[in-house]
């Protein structure tokens, strides 16, 4: 039976369920993970190139680094932090400039950088005011006058995931592939059938985000102007310019 | 890590706000490893604005790399100063070692090139 989605019933704090359903899992795929993660995304890559020369910008929640090699001609720069040890190793293989960070507290001056993106992340932090300090965050770290990206998982999606439309608050599952494990000890459960009597289950904590959401969120932390949202591959996103 | 990078970062400990202790942070037992980089002459000049130099110079003095007190009028214009900019911001990596505080002494380790800027929760 495929592994669906399920409403998030979890009784954890906040900080646990981010522990447990977010950093630990990818931690644990990280590898897998990242061999899924390599086509750049045209809103996003479109962002990137239009970027004026001189530019200098952070990648919030970089993941493997798919976005930090976008622009490979060097005239612009930019700089991953990633909450996952595993994740963040992955993209120091591949020559990018990354550091283990987590998105509610980044270790940037205020209005360090040109821009920044935030490509799929804020959308794992488990509550209203978790979500709205990382985007915060995420603005803070940029200059006046500097722009960032936002994208965030929608609850309204087109693909093959089909959401509850009641239920915002998910726990979305990956299936590890034996070949794939990276330990012998983890957390994930067996799903004992067939070709995948091997393979593992992990659950990820997902708020997921209805249509306008994003943008009330961004004028609710404030301190900034919409310049453009949109939807794209089930996510909504927003550009936003700092004040 | 490049220095480039070393300069955009603050310890964000709680109740550690002192700017002139929390920036730059203080470079311990480090590893230095230079790797050649392309040199982009239009990059170096247009990002100066980001850079906080005299916390960029206090760094380099550190290291013993040389770089000028300010910059330039004519940055652009100076091959010695871009090429000693590009040397020192790009092209400099810290490969081990740690970061420390000289508001709070929070020490954040640099293991194999990466910064751990995680804190603790008493920090946070």
């Amino acid at each position: 039976m495929k592994e669906q989605p399920v409403a998030d019933t979890l009784q954890l704090s906040e900080a646990d369920k981010e522990d447990q359903y977010v950093h630990q899992v990818y931690d644990e795929i990280a590898t897998h993970f990242s061999d899924t993660r390599f086509k750049a995304w045209p809103v996003i890559e479109r962002y990137l190139l239009e970027l004026p020369v001189g530019s200098i910008g952070a990648d919030i929640g970089c993941g493997n680094g798919k976005y930090l090699g976008v622009r490979g001609t060097g005239d612009i720069f930019m700089v991953g932090t990633d909450r996952s040890k595993a994740l963040v190793g992955i993209c120091a293989q591949r020559g990018f400039e990354c550091q283990v960070s987590d998105g509610l507290d980044l270790p940037y001056r205020d209005g360090a950088f040109d821009f920044a993106i935030s490509i799929a992340v804020i959308h794992h932090f488990a509550s209203p005011e978790r979500r709205a300090r990382a985007v915060a965050e995420v603005l803070r770290v940029v200059r006046p006058g500097g722009s960032v990206l936002v994208f965030a998982w929608a609850l309204e999606q087109n693909g093959r995931r089909k959401f509850d439309p009641n239920t915002q608050d998910v726990l979305v599952p990956w299936v590890l592939p034996a070949s794939k494990a990276q330990s012998s000890v983890s957390r994930g459960e067996s799903t004992g059938e067939g070709e995948s009597a091997q393979s593992k289950v992990f659950h990820r904590y997902y708020h997921l985000f209805r249509k306008g959401e994003l943008q009330e969120l961004f004028e609710h932390v404030g301190g900034c102007t919409v310049i453009e949202n949109g939807y794209d591959r089930d996510n909504w996103y927003i550009i936003a310019q700092k004040i | 890590m490049r220095l480039i990078t070393h300069n955009m970062l603050k310890c964000h400990v709680k109740n550690c706000t002192d700017p002139d202790k929390q920036f730059p942070l203080r470079f311990k037992d480090v590893q230095l490893e230079q790797i050649d980089a392309e040199r982009n002459d239009e990059f170096l000049v247009r990002m100066l604005p980001r850079i906080d130099w005299p916390a960029l110079s206090k760094t380099t003095k550190e290291l013993d790399i040389t770089l000028p007190e300010t910059v330039p009028g004519n940055p652009e214009d100076d091959e010695e100063f871009l090429q000693a900019l590009h040397t020192a911001i790009l092209e400099t990596h810290i490969k081990q070692g740690s970061m420390l505080c000289d508001g709070c002494g929070h020490e954040y380790k640099i293991t194999n090139g990466i910064p751990n800027m995680l804190l603790a929760e008493h920090e946070i």
